[in-house]
């Protein structure tokens, strides 16, 4: 019997005319964005690649220790075309340096993009499906039970000795079948076009089928709204409004709703400025016990003439929006002056004193500036997003960025690595004993090899953490649809014919 | 006749659920917008008259010295944040806030390079980790929501009527069919206007009373613009909405394809074109732009040290004065040419996506709101006038010195003596209507080519029409 029934519904949508404009509309939509938006990734990869190249050269540039500036980068995701999330809006390049912590907050933009277009430019797949599957779902759900109870064909079908859980199974399953077909579709084409121009791994399938399958309970999820405004109204008429301002409240005007929860701007003013002036009083504390050395060194009385023979630059600040500590020693001078020659033993003593106390105040400082960092910036984001998911919308999109790696936690890796790199090179310059060499400040004996600094490289999280990441939003997803799905059946079970 | 078919349609719409769910929706809206707008506006002017009072006072205290004011330059200058930012926030977010005139770049032995004007390329944005939806400004309720709202008002005028058999009840009458479509389109025009018209009384009730905010006459004449704006393209989506109610017999089609036009007008082809356009103008790469930046500034340094680096005597001030005007000057000319090539990436990508009433609409409230790109555009040219007036300012003023050799950017060049502060030119960052009125002419009269197509398309097919 049910086989019955589904047949009648799978018939009934598709030689419908929404379905075939449905899914030409999707179709037309996803394969233009693709083309579009491959064009956009490959441009970037290229500003990824020379960057990666300058910044290389320019550290070999360097001769000394001291103004070494290593220079990472942060590759696009190809993924980020299905759901751009963060990747392109965040700064993709950031410094490596002892004396100070990179974190996502002091990044920058390799090849920044043009302003006046940033605009435009952030419509990816997943918000085409955003849209596009949300309406359909609506669509073909709106009259499914109202429209039979109008036209009178419920009675005919329940005079039968079918149970009514069973006519909304069917229902959904014909209906579902018949909304895959567009979403599995441009999907396809999408991923044709992709695969030309992109190399994709095995595990960024995995990431796309993941993305598939959220997409299949966000679109069901529609349908189920729908099919209850269907269940619970009389009248098409009534079920259409109904299902209409239903969506362009929750696609359209809830997202935006949530600008207004925004905390007020001068609590974080005044967070901030405690926070700036107790890593203020560290680098204070600094800028005492290196004044200390130098006059214990004997240097202080002609500090003058000894920061001038090594053309010692050296400065501490905390910046005042970032909460960031810098702490810099450079030695300006590559090769120096044989009168001033007397005064590289008390360099070299200098910054074997200093450099390391210049790390620990750094890490010292990171710990109450990551504290700040997460109360001020990242809990904020983080409400909005949990507000966000009242709408389906916000846990889909999330769920997707999660899978893609372009969520704030797939960002945030790429300067967790960048943190471990830094930690490496600082190994890497105890191992050989670079603050107490004469090469941190003078290249005239011989010029730094760079060639054994090890190599930062960034892989993005692997398949099971995106998963993990993602696993929540989507049983968010799934359980909604349980429950009203249930909800569904009790309110048709009840009702009258 | 025209009013009785039309009060028709109005009881039929006041008394729908559309009418109600359409009131509230536009009311949370635009009341939401209020509320964000008084919390936000008065953070941001502080914002804007700290920075300014600053950069002022930075400017005056370099007023002990004519020198000092060639040389350092007029420091950051400041975008003026707009009354009207709530009507229409376009790119604020991604925009730089400022341009800078300062002096902080390499010179060479003992010569102090002078300003020039710099054109900051990173925005306010980029550590910006909250989700990405954050517009909720008259240009997006009307924009996306309102129009949203006319086509659910008329998408079954004509088919429901059809269907339903009402429709040959009224033609059966000795009406000319062209006033039931005009009762028709007023009747659901009213309707539509109603809730939009209470919504915004409700949100600049909620502005113009608040200490917060002042409105000025200006400020009003813009709205009073606006809402004509909103009008035209509430009027376009109504005479969409009847030319496909008309055109297809079966109100469930009719939607369908309302919605997928709605769809593609509203919020595709206003981003996926503007990508596409960007495409045909695309500005060298960064990197390269910095690197060619770079390599002028060395060779005019080289060519100066070829010149001159050998010498120990240091060779004459005008050569001297020669040299950091000429580099200043070139850098600067470079740094515009590019800005001028983003513009023009900007503009392409704005120009394309003229084919949607959306996004004339979106342009149109920017312009008169005094935000986005054009009045950003207009910053810009304010800077550099405001540039010229400031080098014309030091170059009189050094003419007026008796002592002074007329070399400007050279200490030992010029006049050393202190300028009264109040004489210096101020930075005013001014917008003018009839500026935005002529840059804004082209899309009102697109969007009026729009309505009177969409128009005499509704009418064709209505006429058409068999009952």
């Amino acid at each position: 019997m049910l086989k019955t029934l589904i047949r009648r519904e799978l018939l009934n949508n598709f030689m419908t005319f929404r379905f075939a404009a449905v899914l030409l509309i999707t179709l037309l939509l996803v394969v233009a964005n693709t083309v579009v938006l491959i064009q956009d990734y490959e441009q970037r990869l290229e500003s990824y690649n020379d960057a990666v190249r300058t910044h290389y050269q320019e550290l070999r540039a360097a001769k000394t220790y001291s103004t070494m500036a290593i220079l990472v980068d942060r590759a696009p995701n190809p993924l980020s075309i299905f759901n751009v999330g963060l990747d392109k809006r965040l700064g993709n390049l950031v410094g490596i340096y002892h004396g100070f912590m990179p974190t996502l907050w002091n990044a920058e933009m390799h090849g920044t993009d043009n302003p006046f277009i940033a605009f435009f430019s952030s419509i990816d797949i997943v918000f085409v499906f955003e849209v596009i599957l949300s309406l359909m779902g609506l669509i073909f759900a709106y009259d499914a039970i109202a429209g039979e109870r109008e036209r009178g064909t419920l009675r005919l079908v329940l005079a039968q000795p079918v149970r009514r859980v069973h006519i909304l199974v069917a229902k959904y399953i014909s209906a579902m079948a018949c909304l895959l077909v567009p979403l599995i579709l441009s999907l396809l084409f999408a991923l044709l076009l992709l695969t030309r121009s992109i190399p994709l791994s095995t595990a960024d399938f995995l990431r796309i089928a993941g993305i598939v399958f959220t997409s299949f309970a966000y679109l069901s999820l529609f349908y189920l709204i729908g099919l209850l405004i269907s269940v619970a109204t009389r009248r098409t008429g009534t079920a259409l409004m109904l299902a209409m301002f239903v969506w362009g409240f929750l696609i359209l005007v809830y997202p935006n709703l949530i600008r207004a929860t925004v905390n007020p701007g001068g609590d974080i003013q005044a967070r901030t400025k405690i926070v700036e002036n107790r890593i203020q009083q560290i680098l204070d504390e600094y800028e005492r016990e290196r004044q200390k050395f130098l006059e214990k060194e004997g240097i202080a009385g002609e500090a003058s003439e000894f920061s001038k023979a090594l053309g010692l630059h050296s400065y501490a600040f905390v910046h005042p929006v970032t909460l960031m500590s810098y702490v810099e020693n450079i030695s300006l001078i590559s090769e120096i002056h044989p009168e001033f020659e007397k005064y590289v033993p008390s360099g070299k003593r200098y910054y074997d004193f200093v450099e390391p106390l210049a790390m620990r105040t750094v890490e010292k400082t990171w710990h109450i500036r990551k504290q700040a960092l997460d109360e001020i910036y990242v809990r904020q984001a983080a409400t909005d997003r949990v507000l966000l998911k009242l709408s389906p919308v916000g846990v889909y999109d999330s769920a997707t960025q999660a899978w893609a790696g372009t969520d704030l936690e797939g960002v945030r890796d790429f300067f967790h690595a960048a943190r471990r790199y830094r930690k490496a090179v600082i190994d890497y310059l105890y191992a050989k004993e670079a603050f107490s060499s004469r090469e941190w400040f003078i290249a005239d004996k011989a010029a730094v090899d760079w060639s054994t600094l090890p190599q930062f490289t960034f892989e993005r999280s692997n398949v099971g953490t995106n998963a993990k990441r993602a696993l929540p939003d989507l049983f968010l997803l799934l359980i909604s649809n349980l429950v009203l799905f249930m909800a569904i059946v009790l309110i048709f079970i009840k009702s009258e014919v | 006749m025209i009013w009785h078919i039309t009060k028709r349609e109005l009881y039929d719409n006041l008394n729908s659920l559309r009418f109600a769910l359409a009131t509230v929706l536009l009311l949370a809206l635009m009341l939401t917008n209020a509320i964000i707008h008084l919390r936000e506006h008065p953070a941001r002017t502080q914002a804007y008259h700290d920075v300014t009072a600053e950069s002022v006072k930075k400017l005056e205290a370099r007023s002990n010295s004519l020198y000092r004011l060639a040389a350092e330059g007029p420091g950051d200058l400041h975008k003026t944040p707009s009354l009207l930012r709530f009507c229409a926030e376009g790119d604020e977010a991604f925009l730089p806030t400022h341009a800078g005139g300062s002096n902080f770049f390499p010179g060479i032995a003992n010569v102090r390079p002078i300003w020039r004007m710099i054109y900051p390329q990173e925005t306010p944005h980029l550590f910006n980790i909250r989700p990405d939806f954050t517009t909720l400004d008259w240009a997006f309720i009307v924009g996306y929501v309102l129009s949203f709202i006319g086509i659910l008002f008329t998408f079954d005028s004509i088919s429901g009527e059809l269907e339903r058999g009402t429709l040959r009840l009224t033609l059966a009458n000795p009406i000319p069919r062209h006033i039931v479509l005009v009762g028709k389109f007023l009747g659901a025009f009213i309707s539509v206007n109603i809730p939009f018209a209470v919504a915004v009384l409700m949100n600049l009730l909620l502005i113009s009373t608040s200490d917060a905010v002042q409105l000025n006459a200006e400020a009003w004449g813009r709205l009073g613009i606006l809402y004509g704006i909103v009008v035209l393209y509430a009027c376009l989506f109504i005479a969409l909405g009847l030319l496909i109610s008309a055109a297809v017999r079966e109100s469930g089609v009719s939607l369908v394809v309302l919605l997928l036009i709605w769809v593609s007008f509203v919020i595709f082809i206003p981003n996926t074109l503007a990508s596409i356009g960007s495409r045909t103008s695309v500005p060298i790469a960064y990197m390269e732009f910095w690197t060619q930046r770079m390599q002028l500034a060395d060779e005019a340094r080289e060519t100066y040290r070829d010149k001159y680096g050998d010498s120990q005597t240091p060779p004459p001030v005008h050569i001297l004065g020669e040299y950091v005007t000429t580099e200043a000057e070139e850098y600067e000319r470079f740094n515009e040419a590019y800005l001028k090539q983003q513009v023009e990436q900007g503009k392409r990508a704005r120009a394309i996506t003229r084919i949607s009433p959306t996004a004339i609409v979106q342009r149109l409230f920017e312009s008169f709101a005094g935000t986005g790109f054009e009045r950003h555009l207009q910053f810009i040219e304010n800077v550099q006038r405001y540039a010229r007036e400031y080098r014309e300012f030091v170059v009189d003023t050094d003419r007026a010195d008796p002592e002074s050799l007329h070399v400007i950017g050279i200490q030992e060049g010029m006049s050393q003596k202190p300028v009264s502060p109040e004489a210096i030119p101020k930075f005013k960052d001014t917008l003018s209507l009839s500026r935005d009125f002529n840059a804004a002419v082209m899309d009102l009269f697109l969007l009026v080519l729009f309505l009177v197509v969409l128009l005499a398309g509704a009418f064709l097919a209505f006429v058409r029409i068999e009952v």
